[in-house]
C-alpha cells in the first residue's frame, strides 16, 4: 500500500504551566515552573479552572483581551490564587481592594521563583506606582511597592 | 454601551438554571445589567413566609465594583432603611470580585435571619430593636404581613 500526503494541518494547542489553586497549596515548594508546556491529557480536567475575578479559564484572556497567553498572562500569589494579571491589576487599582487578594484578603504578592512572575515583576511594580491612590504618603507608597514585589 | 462581558452572562444563566432556594434574580429584558429580584424571609424570622421584591443592579465596572442592591418592599429591619437601602458590609468596603449576584443576595437573606442593631442604617427602627425587642419583631412579622404577602 503506498499512502501519498496531499495536506498536513499541523495543530497545536498550550495551557499555562500552573497549578490548580486547590493543588497548588497542597504541592510542595521548590519545583521548577515551565513558562508555557504542551497540553497533556491528565491536564484537561485543570482546564476548569477559572480566574476568581472575570471567572474565565486561566487559558483564556480577561475581558479586555482578544488573544490569550503572552498578551493576556497570568501571575500567581503568594497565596497561591492565579489571575490574569489584568484582572488582578484592575482590582488592584480600585480603594476596596485595599492590596487585598479577592479570593482570600490577605495582603497580594508576587510569589517568588515562579517564571511567569517573573515577566511581570516590573510591569506590575510600575503599574502599581502610577495607580498609586494620592492620598498616601511617600513611605506608605515605598512600603506597598516594596510589600507587593519582594516577599 | 459597552456588551454584556461573559462574567455576567454565565452568572446569569446559572441564576437561571440552578437558581439560590428561596431567591429569584431575573434580568430586565431592556438592561441586562438590572436585575428584578425576590428574596423568602428566612423561617424562623420575623421575616418568615414573606416574599421581599428587591432590584439590582450590576454597574459598568462590575465585578470591581459591588452591585447595587436595594429592597422594594417595605421591611422593618435595623439595617435597612426606608428607602430600601441596605447596610451590609460585602455591598460596600468588604466587597470582592470573587463575590458574585448570588453571594450577595445570599448575605442578604441571611441579614434577615440576624437583624444587627449595633450597627444600624435606620436609627429608629435600632433603637426600637434594642429597648423594646419583642415589640420591634412583632412590628417586623407585621410588616411582613402587610407588604410582603405573595399575592
Amino acid at each position: 500500500m503506498q499512502l501519498e500526503f496531499t495536506r498536513v494541518y499541523p495543530v497545536f494547542s498550550w495551557s499555562w504551566d500552573i497549578r490548580g489553586d486547590d493543588q497548588a497549596a497542597k504541592e510542595n515548594e521548590g519545583q521548577e515552573h515551565q513558562h508555557q508546556h504542551q497540553h497533556h491529557k491528565e491536564d484537561q480536567q485543570e482546564e476548569e479552572e477559572l480566574c476568581g475575578i472575570c471567572r474565565v479559564s486561566y487559558n483564556g484572556t480577561c475581558p479586555s483581551c482578544k488573544f490569550p497567553g503572552d498578551d493576556c498572562p497570568l501571575v500567581v500569589g503568594e497565596c497561591n490564587h492565579n489571575f490574569h494579571v489584568h484582572c488582578i491589576q484592575q482590582w488592584l487599582d480600585t480603594a476596596t481592594a485595599k492590596g487585598l487578594c479577592p479570593m482570600c484578603r490577605q495582603p497580594f504578592s508576587l510569589k517568588r521563583g515562579v517564571a511567569i512572575n517573573e515577566c511581570q515583576m516590573d510591569r506590575l511594580a510600575k503599574l502599581l506606582i502610577q495607580s498609586q491612590p494620592s492620598g498616601l504618603s511617600d513611605d506608605q507608597d515605598m512600603m506597598m511597592e516594596q510589600e507587593f514585589v519582594v516577599r | 454601551m459597552a456588551s454584556l462581558p461573559k462574567r455576567i452572562i454565565k452568572e446569569t444563566e446559572r441564576l437561571v438554571s440552578d437558581p439560590v432556594p428561596g431567591i429569584t434574580a431575573i434580568p430586565h429584558e431592556d438592561n441586562l445589567r438590572y436585575f428584578e429580584v425576590t428574596i423568602e424571609g428566612p423561617e424562623q424570622s420575623p421575616y418568615e413566609n414573606g416574599v421581599f421584591g428587591l432590584e439590582l443592579f450590576l454597574p459598568d465596572d462590575y465585578p470591581m465594583e459591588a452591585p447595587k442592591v436595594r429592597f422594594l418592599t417595605k421591611i422593618y429591619h435595623p439595617n435597612i432603611d426606608r428607602l430600601g437601602r441596605i447596610c451590609l458590609d460585602v455591598l460596600k468596603t468588604n466587597w470582592s470580585p470573587a463575590l458574585q449576584i448570588r453571594t450577595v443576595l445570599l448575605s442578604v437573606q441571611a441579614l434577615l435571619a440576624s437583624p444587627n442593631p449595633n450597627d444600624p442604617l435606620a436609627n429608629d427602627v435600632a433603637e426600637d430593636w434594642l429597648q423594646h425587642e419583642d415589640a420591634a419583631i412583632a412590628k417586623a412579622r407585621e410588616w411582613t404581613k402587610l407588604y410582603a404577602t405573595r399575592q
